[in-house]
């Protein structure tokens, strides 16, 4: 199993979603976040010292998928989360070790 | 456990497992959807009948409606349900959740709507998907009587009335949907569901029929030879996609490369690529069926008049000629059997469609589908025929629409049989996105847009051209042909030029004309291959080249010919790289063939060095003038040149001098100066590579002072060339001055572990040494699979051989490289002896595969 983060664009929340639902993504968690990377944010000076402000609003999605699916659902964010302009956003996959379905108690991969 | 239903999650599997592999193996898609539904009906109503017991709740009625209401349910489609209750605001939560449950704990994807009859209507008034989702609704358990209400008012008030606008809002979702499916990625991999002839089409098809004709019984509108098309394609797209739900044990309905590779040997094609491609032909072949099949129901309804108007329109029919007649601005048949009793009137059908602009009415077109089994050899050879077609050709404007609807109707390959073998024929590899008969008819878009005038501020070089050439039919005619050979093995070219003199001699072209075709069809690769894998500025290259087109109109036949083919192949393929080159190589022939001599492209020794002399001092002319080898001479002007050699008086503080221009958002020129030394070719790849920089062509000069001064035209495809070329800077200088290998880098950059990677189509390696293509260089050109650092690789393996890199070509078709490199020997020699030959080529082979990269 392995989780698989992506920060994208706002606007392009609803596409991912769409795409990642059409390879049969059967749930996510959304969070709004803010942050910035290369498409910096823009320094102001304030009392002689530098601040830095504007942290972009961005998207954070997660899924939970069993391995065979994690190309699959990587190549469909990195193609729906596109624009190929700067501040697309980046996916991060992370190993995971168990999943539990509380209210059932199923483990592992019946369980995402 | 509350919910039990009497098996598990693994059961339900096993069970679904045993359903689509047999023993024995079900025989056909429609048998096991039948089980399959019958399987999950059971497990629906087992969980609609405890849920019922278990909460209190009035009396609803439980209806399948979308696929599973057709009884299509793949091995791990959704099911949709609906439930049903006899007025709104009833209080049915609790008892959905106790149906859903235990489905869900089974691991079947359910979702469940509830709604009352009035609801469902309203909704499906205002929600296209809520409409087509009911048409297929069928009853599953509880109140029957609320099933028949919505199944009679449905129809009676929905689904016949307004048909026009239910195909008109089908078409738009129609085109939405294909817009978004139809770019390259999904015609490599195709969504089996949502692309162009998928499986959603087939059922937009049928609702249309449905809606229309009020019947569930599609095929009861089409004749039969389309019956049995339409069925066996439906069947093979079910076949393939109950494979892909069961090999990946979800809902998949993307035909990925892993999965084609493992669902071909499954439905008998033989193992390899071989096996890929027939089988995606099938596919293809399937999809183009069905979707004829819709966009014909669709034009159909669509065409037709108001209702009111039709009495009126009936008898303002007018004669065209015996034949013909207008019916609503659309062409028909004045007598319906003309095709049967004279089927050469086919073509002239066509004629009169391009001279008066009109469209071919449904029914016209229906006469000629049936008339196609009397179309046969008598009629390819028929010189009325082959007079019209020519003319047709020739006319130029809308020939593309006209052998679109040919090929769509099924008369081009009756026509041209050979063009036959070629429908739906793909090449298992990224870089062809279409079927060659679909880019063959791409490539006459792309020279009818060209003639038309489309291109004009684009490429107003070969809009000209195309304006000029004459007999333009004979182009449009090539292009349509270009790829014949593909239908069998072999050297497709050689083998088109065959197929083409026949064609040529069946449809009666001039013995002229016929050669001009087979020179065509048989080297329409030359041009590409010589402006792509050649060196422009060698004159021996420009001589060679225009000996064998032989003359202007030729080349002229053939620039074009070779854009479209290009334009054709996707929408990367064509690049501003390709068109400069192409360009220079016509430029270059033209003057030549018409001047006769090279001269005015090819400056020489004396008049640059006259040049020289003046711009520079005397002193510093004098000090170069010895230094500056003949070739380098010949590649740049003088004030060029005077810039390289103050580059050059810079590298005594400085390891490397590093200037560039942009070309374009992507591309960008890079010029670079410093002390050469051994593998240094090898290093400025290795570190155009780790900037992501792709090298397209190179120049490599090595003055006699010893100062390597090179050119490299480079390629940022995320249009940042600048910080790529400044981080290319930063580590050549850093290689250079012996901080770090580049061997170092690409390990560190290796570490990652990182993903499977995606399955590919395979790329076989080639090695070709040539001795006899240039004068004084021996030509290496690789091609193979595209991998990190590959070029680094080759260039490293050509240095190690004591090969000096004069000049390189690189070219990326998907995952495929060809890298053409110019060498010689240590002492500037062509590279000689077959045993030195053959070791060289044995390297680069192994490189290429990576058999040598541990070592």
């Amino acid at each position: 199993m392995k989780k698989i983060e992506a920060i994208v664009k706002p606007f392009k929340l609803d596409e991912v979603k769409n795409a990642l639902s059409q390879i049969g993504v059967q749930g996510m968690t959304v969070a709004e976040v803010r942050g910035f990377g290369r498409q910096k944010g823009h320094t102001e000076l304030y009392r002689g010292a530098e601040y830095k402000i504007d942290f972009i609003p961005k998207v954070k999605l997660e899924v939970i998928v069993t391995d065979e699916m994690v190309q699959q659902v990587v190549e469909t964010i990195e193609r729906a989360a596109k624009t190929g302009k700067i501040g697309d956003g980046k996916i991060f996959v992370y190993s995971v070790e168990e999943a539990i379905r509380i209210r059932t108690g199923e483990r592992g991969r019946d369980a995402i | 456990m509350p919910f039990d239903l009497g098996i598990t999650r693994n059961e339900l599997k096993e069970a679904k497992e045993r359903l689509a592999q047999g023993p024995p193996r079900y025989p056909s898609p429609t048998d096991f959807f039948l089980h399959h539904t019958n399987l999950v009906d059971s497990l629906v109503r087992k969980a609609f009948w405890k849920a019922r017991s278990e909460v209190p709740s009035p009396s609803v009625c439980l209806l399948a409606v979308g696929s599973y209401g057709r009884r299509e349910l793949a091995p791990y489609s959704d099911i949709d349900l609906l439930l049903l209750a006899p007025s709104q605001g009833g209080e049915l939560a609790p008892l959905i959740e106790k149906i859903l449950y235990p489905l869900w704990d089974l691991g079947l994807e359910v979702n469940c709507s509830s709604r009352s009859v009035s609801e469902c209507l309203s909704l499906a008034r205002s929600d296209l998907h809520v409409k087509t989702g009911l048409i297929d609704m069928r009853y599953l358990d509880g109140e029957y009587g609320l099933f028949d209400a919505l199944f009679q008012l449905f129809g009676r008030s929905l689904l016949y009335q307004h048909v026009p606008d239910f195909a008109k809002a089908l078409l738009e979702e129609i085109r939405e949907r294909h817009r978004r499916y139809g770019d390259p990625q999904y015609v490599l991999e195709p969504h089996i569901k949502e692309i162009r002839g998928g499986l959603r089409d087939f059922q937009v098809g049928r609702w249309l029929v449905r809606a229309k004709h009020r019947t569930d019984r599609w095929e009861a509108v089409l004749f039969r030879d389309q019956v049995c098309e339409i069925e066996g394609a439906i069947q093979f797209l079910w076949t393939i996609r109950n494979e892909i739900h069961r090999l990946s044990g979800r809902r998949q309905d993307d035909l990925s490369f892993e999965l084609q590779e493992k669902v071909a040997p499954l439905l008998g094609f033989e193992p390899g690529p071989r096996g890929i491609e027939e089988m995606m032909r099938r596919f293809h072949l399937s999809a183009s069926r069905i979707s004829n099949f819709t966009e014909r129901a669709l034009e159909r309804i669509l065409s037709e008049p108001p209702l009111g108007k039709r009495m009126f329109s009936s008898w303002r029919r007018r004669k065209i000629d015996s034949s013909f007649a207008w019916s609503r601005g659309q062409i028909d048949l004045a007598d319906p059997s003309t095709f049967k009793k004279d089927p050469t009137r086919v073509m002239e059908l066509f004629r009169r469609s391009q001279l008066l602009r009109a469209k071919i009415a449904p029914r016209t077109e229906d006469a000629l589908i049936e008339s196609l089994p009397w179309i046969d050899e008598r009629f390819q050879s028929a010189s009325v025929v082959n007079q019209t077609f020519l003319s047709i050709l020739n006319h130029g404007e809308g020939v593309d629409d006209i052998l679109n609807r040919m090929h769509k109707l099924g008369l081009l390959s009756r026509l041209i049989p050979e063009f036959g073998a070629i429908e739906g024929r793909v090449h298992y590899d990224l870089y062809h996105v279409h079927p060659v008969d679909v880019h063959s008819l791409l490539t006459v878009e792309e020279l009818v847009k060209l003639r038309t005038g489309a291109y004009e501020k684009e490429f107003p070089l070969l809009s000209s051209l195309a304006k000029e050439v004459e007999p333009f039919g004979l182009l449009i005619l090539c292009g349509l042909i270009h790829d014949i050979g593909k239908g069998e093995e072999g050297d497709h070219s050689l083998r088109g030029g065959d197929q083409a003199e026949k064609i040529a001699e069946r449809m009666g072209l001039s013995e002229e004309e016929k050669r001009l075709l087979v020179f065509l069809v048989r080297r329409h690769l030359l041009m590409i291959e010589t402006a792509f894998r050649r060196d422009l500025h060698d004159e021996g290259t420009i001589h060679r080249f225009a000996k064998e087109v032989e003359g202007s109109l030729r080349l002229k036949m053939l620039y074009l010919l070779s854009f479209a083919d290009i334009r054709a192949v996707g929408p990367e393929a064509w690049t501003s790289w390709k068109d400069s080159l192409l360009m220079e190589l016509f430029l270059r022939t033209v003057h030549f063939l018409e001047k006769g001599d090279v001269e005015g492209f090819f400056s020489t020794e004396e008049r640059v060095l006259a040049d020289l002399s003046e711009i520079l001092s005397p002193q510093v002319f004098s000090q170069y003038r010895e230094e500056l080898p003949s070739r380098y001479l010949g590649c740049y002007p003088a004030a060029e040149i005077a810039h390289h050699i103050e580059m050059a008086a810079r590298i005594e503080e400085e390891v490397l001098v590093v200037e560039w221009e942009k070309l374009d958002s992507r591309r960008a020129r890079v010029t670079l100066c410093t002390r050469d030394r051994y593998g240094l070719f090898a290093r400025i790849a290795g570190s155009m590579f780790l900037n992501r920089l792709n090298i397209l062509g190179a120049q490599i000069h090595t003055w006699d002072n010893g100062i390597a001064l090179d050119t490299f035209e480079v390629e940022d495809k995320t249009e940042e060339p600048e910080r790529r070329i400044e981080g290319f800077k930063r580590d050549l200088e850093a290689v250079l001055s012996g901080r770090t290998t580049i061997k170092r880098v690409l390990m560190e950059r290796k570490e990652t572990p990182g993903l499977q990677p995606k399955v590919m189509p395979k790329v076989e390696a080639e090695v070709k040494i040539n001795n006899h293509d240039s004068d004084f260089y021996t030509i290496v050109e690789v091609s193979g699979e595209d991998r990190l650092g590959i070029l680094y690789e080759i260039t490293q393996a050509l240095t190690e051989h004591g090969c000096d890199i004069h000049f390189a070509r690189v070219s990326t078709f998907g995952n495929r490289i060809v890298d053409v490199f110019y060498v010689q020997d240590e002492w500037g020699e062509k590279l000689e002896g077959k045993e030195k030959l053959d070791h060289l080529q044995r390297s680069l082979l192994s490189r290429l595969t990576g058999a040598a990269e541990e070592g």
